[in-house]
C-alpha cells in the first residue's frame, strides 16, 4: 500500500565558528548522539521526523541532506572561523526549497520545517544576513527555534529570525546536553500533536532550567 | 544524585520514591519510581492544575467507587468481586491513591515487565540499545514502516493481534459500563505486547466521570474524534463545543482496533483538502474525515489497499462500516464497546491457521467456508484441515425447538469452554476459564476430547465421560454438554470441489 504519512523535515543550524572550539563542540556532537538516540526511541518520531545538519563558521554548508532517522550518520563537527549565519540561513532557503515536499496528487506534502539554529556568537556576514531575513521573514517557510548560547552570544539578530529565541548561559557540556534534549523533547511533542488545529502557535515543550526564554 | 524522597498519601501512609534530575515527562504528568519499581509516583506538570479542586474530586472517584481493579469490599466498584478486580488489574493501570505532600499527585501500579522493550526488540542493535526499557506502544507493531525495524518474535502474529483488541474493547466497555470515559484512548495511551496477546489501558487520571466536571483534555492527533476536532477553536464552556465522551471514545476505540487489525490508519488516504499541510490534516480528520474503505466514495482509497475489512467478516466489516461511514461523523451511530468485544470473540471462534510457514499473520478469520484462503498470503486451506463446528442453543421453555448461536472453527490442539458448550455464557471478566474439551487430529481423523464437560453426548446419543472423545465426520450432530443449556453441535467439514478453492 502506498505511504500517505507526511514527513517532519528538522534542520539543525550548528555554530561551528572557532569560539566553538574544544569542549563546545564535543558537547554538540554529544548532543546530536543523544537526540538521535532520544528520538529513535519514540515511535511517532521515528517514523515522521527527518533530520538535517548546516553548519557554519566562514562559510556554511548542508553537511547532511535530510534524511531519515535510521539512516542518519553523525556528522563531523570541526570548529573554527567566523559566524557566518545569514549564509547559513540562505542554505537552509535552498535546501527547504529543494528537500521539503509539497502536496501533490499522488503525495501528501511535508509537515512545515522544524529549525533549531545554536549560536554562541552575531552573525560576521551582516550583509547576507539582512538578506536571509527578509526572505525568512517572508516566506514563513518553518516554525524556527533559535538558541544564543554562551556569554558572548547577542538575541537581537536572533529575534529579528523568530519569536522563539532561548538562551542559554554557559556552554558547558551539561547545557548543552540539556539542550539537545529539549530539541528532542520540541520535536517528539511536535511529531505527536500534528494534527490539532491549525493556526495555532508552535507547541514547546518547557525549556530546561536555567534557560531563558528571551521575551 | 539520586535520592529517595516520601510522598505521604491521603490516608496519612507514607511510601517512598526515588528522586532523579530528569524524570520522564508526559503531557500532563512527570514520574517518579518506587525503589523496587512496583509503582509510580506521578506529579502535575502545571501546578495550577494540581490545586484544582475539580482534579481531586474526579480522581477521589476514580480511585475509590469507580475502580474496577478494586473489589466492592475493598472500596472499589460495586458488584466487582476480588477475582473480577483481578482481572481487570492486569488490564488498565489504574490510579491506587492520591498523594497530598510534597505536593498532590497520584500512585499507580507499574505495568508488567512485558510492557517494555527488553534488549534485542530489533534488527537494528542501535535501536534495541534505544528501545531497551522503553514501553511497547502499539505505533510499533502497527505502522509497516516501523515493523520493519522489529524482530519477528517482537511482532506476534494477527491471532495475538486479534487477542489484543478483544483485551481492549473489553476494558473500554469495563469502562464504559460505568459511565466513565477515557478521553484521550489513543496509540500512546495503550500499552501492547503482541507477543503474548496482551494490552493495558495507562493514563487513566483525565477520565471524565458521570456528573464531575470533565477534564479539560482533547486528545492526541490521529484520534480525536471529528465533531471534537471541528470545535476545538470554542472556548471550554461553549455550548457548542463537542468534549470528549464516551462517543468520543467510540471513535477512538474503532481506530485502534482497525490499527491492530489492518495495520494502517482507517482515515489516512489519498484525499487531500489543502495545500497547507495544517489546514489539510484538520480537514482530512476533522470536517471532511473519509474512510479509506469507504463503499460509495472512494475517493480516499489508497492505491494497493491489500487487506480490507470484508476480510475480517461480516461481524467486524458492518461494525467497522458503521463506525467509519455512518458513525463518523455521527457519534450516535458508532458500535458500543461490547459490541465491538461480541464481535471480536466471534471473530477469534472463526480463526484458523495458515498452513504456510512463512506467512506473516500465521492465522485468519475463515468466515467464508467458500473462500478457504488465507487472505494474507493467498494460500489455500487444504480441505482436510476444514473443520467446523454449527453451534444451536435450545430455546427456553421450548423443547425440541432449536436457535443458532454461532460457529467455532476448529484446529489442532484447539481448547473448548464453557462459552462454546453452554449458552448464556461469555468470556468475560466472570468467566469460567477452565478447559472443557479440546480438539485433536489423530491418525488423519478430527477428535474433540471430552476434558471435563458433563453430559457430552455423541451423535448416537451414548455418553462421552471425560478422556473420550467423539469422532467429527461431516454432518454428525451431538450434544456439547448435558442440561437445557448444553448446546447442540454440527460438524462441517471441507466438502468443496477442490477447482473452487481456486476460485478466489
Amino acid at each position: 500500500m502506498a505511504d500517505y504519512s507526511r514527513r517532519l523535515p528538522v534542520y539543525l543550524l550548528l555554530d561551528c565558528s572557532g569560539s566553538m572550539m574544544g569542549e563546545p563542540i564535543e558537547a554538540v556532537r554529544q548532543g546530536i548522539k543523544a537526540l538521535l538516540s532520544e528520538l529513535r526511541g519514540d515511535p511517532q518520531a521515528l517514523e515522521t521526523a527527518y533530520l538535517s545538519v548546516i553548519t557554519f563558521d566562514s562559510q556554511a554548508r548542508q553537511i547532511i541532506p535530510l534524511t531519515e532517522l535510521m539512516q542518519f550518520k553523525e556528522p563531523e563537527l570541526r570548529a573554527g572561523g567566523a559566524t557566518a549565519l545569514g549564509a547559513a540561513l540562505e542554505v537552509l532557503l535552498e535546501c527547504v526549497n529543494s528537500e521539503v515536499r509539497k502536496s501533490t496528487e499522488t503525495q501528501k506534502g511535508d509537515w512545515r520545517p522544524l529549525v533549531f539554529i545554536l549560536t554562541d556568537g552575531s552573525p560576521t556576514d551582516t550583509a547576507a544576513f539582512e538578506r536571509a531575513v527578509q526572505n525568512i521573514k517572508s516566506a514563513k517557510i518553518a516554525n524556527i527555534v533559535a538558541c544564543a548560547a554562551g556569554s558572548n552570544a547577542r538575541t537581537e539578530h536572533l529575534k529579528r529570525i523568530t519569536d522563539n529565541v532561548l538562551m542559554m548561559n554557559t556552554l558547558s557540556a551539561g547545557d548543552m546536553a540539556q539542550f539537545f534534549a529539549w530539541v528532542s523533547g520540541s520535536i517528539k511533542m511536535s511529531s505527536k500533536s500534528l494534527d490539532a488545529k491549525p493556526g495555532m502557535p508552535l507547541r514547546l515543550p518547557p525549556p530546561p532550567q536555567g534557560f531563558v526564554i528571551v521575551p | 544524585m539520586d535520592g529517595v524522597a516520601e510522598a505521604v498519601l491521603s490516608d496519612g501512609q507514607k511510601i517512598p520514591y526515588v528522586i532523579r534530575k530528569d524524570p520522564p515527562r508526559g503531557g500532563m504528568k512527570y514520574t517518579y519510581f518506587a525503589p523496587d519499581r512496583s509503582y509510580v509516583v506521578q506529579f502535575f506538570n502545571d501546578p495550577d492544575q494540581a490545586r484544582d479542586p475539580n482534579l481531586r474530586r474526579r480522581l477521589e472517584a476514580i480511585i475509590g467507587k469507580y475502580n474496577p481493579t478494586r473489589s466492592e469490599e475493598q472500596g472499589g466498584a460495586p458488584g466487582g468481586s476480588e477475582a473480577m478486580a483481578a482481572y481487570f488489574a492486569e488490564k488498565f493501570c489504574w490510579p491506587t491513591a492520591i498523594v497530598e505532600q510534597p505536593e498532590f499527585g497520584i500512585v499507580c501500579p507499574a505495568y508488567p515487565s512485558n510492557y517494555f522493550f527488553s534488549d534485542n526488540a530489533s534488527s537494528v542493535p542501535e535501536l534495541s540499545a534505544d528501545l531497551r526499557g522503553k514501553d511497547k506502544r502499539s505505533k510499533w507493531f502497527t505502522s509497516p514502516r516501523l515493523r520493519r525495524y522489529m524482530r519477528e518474535q517482537e511482532l506476534g502474529d494477527f491471532r495475538s493481534m486479534l487477542q489484543m483488541s478483544i483485551s481492549l474493547a473489553r476494558s473500554i466497555r469495563r469502562m464504559h459500563q460505568a459511565g466513565l470515559a477515557h478521553s484521550d484512548l489513543s496509540c500512546n495511551n495503550v500499552l501492547v505486547d503482541p507477543q503474548t496477546g496482551g494490552c493495558v489501558v495507562i493514563d487513566i487520571d483525565s477520565l471524565v466521570v458521570p456528573g464531575l466536571y470533565p477534564p479539560e483534555v482533547i486528545g492526541t492527533g490521529g484520534y480525536i474524534a471529528p465533531e471534537v476536532l471541528e470545535t476545538t477553536a470554542l472556548p471550554f464552556g461553549d455550548p457548542g463545543r463537542k468534549l470528549p465522551s464516551t462517543y468520543t471514545d467510540l471513535h477512538a476505540l474503532a481506530v485502534l482496533l482497525y490499527e491492530y487489525l489492518l495495520l494502517r490508519h482507517p482515515l489516512c488516504g489519498p484525499a487531500s483538502y489543502a495545500e497547507d499541510p495544517e489546514e489539510d490534516d484538520y480537514l482530512c480528520m476533522g470536517p471532511k474525515a473519509l474512510f479509506i474503505e469507504h463503499p460509495q466514495d472512494t475517493r480516499n482509497r489508497p492505491q494497493g489497499l491489500g487487506l480490507t475489512i470484508r476480510d475480517m467478516g461480516p461481524g467486524l466489516e458492518g461494525l467497522f462500516l458503521r463506525a467509519f461511514v455512518d458513525g463518523l461523523h455521527c457519534p450516535d451511530a458508532r458500535p458500543a464497546a461490547m459490541e465491538w468485544e461480541k464481535a471480536l470473540v466471534r471473530a477469534w471462534d472463526l480463526l484458523q491457521p495458515c498452513e504456510n510457514p512463512d506467512c506473516a499473520a500465521g492465522w485468519f478469520i475463515f468466515h467464508d467456508l467458500r473462500r478457504p484462503v488465507c487472505p494474507f498470503c493467498g494460500r489455500p486451506v487444504s480441505r482436510e484441515n476444514i473443520v467446523r463446528l454449527r453451534l444451536r442453543s435450545q430455546l427456553r421453555g421450548r423443547p425440541g425447538q432449536w436457535a443458532g448461536a454461532g460457529e467455532v472453527n476448529l484446529y489442532h490442539n484447539m481448547p473448548l469452554f464453557g462459552w462454546h458448550m453452554l449458552s448464556g455464557c461469555f468470556p468475560d471478566e466472570k468467566a469460567d476459564r477452565r478447559m472443557l474439551a479440546y480438539v485433536c487430529r489423530y491418525q488423519g481423523q478430527w477428535l474433540l476430547v471430552n476434558h471435563a464437560a458433563a453430559g457430552m453426548l455423541s451423535p448416537g446419543g451414548s455418553l462421552v465421560p471425560a478422556g473420550q472423545a467423539i469422532l467429527l465426520k461431516d454432518g454428525a450432530v451431538f450434544r456439547m454438554s448435558g442440561g437445557e443449556r448444553g448446546y447442540l453441535a454440527e460438524v462441517v467439514r471441507g466438502s468443496w470441489a477442490d477447482g473452487q478453492c481456486a476460485a478466489r
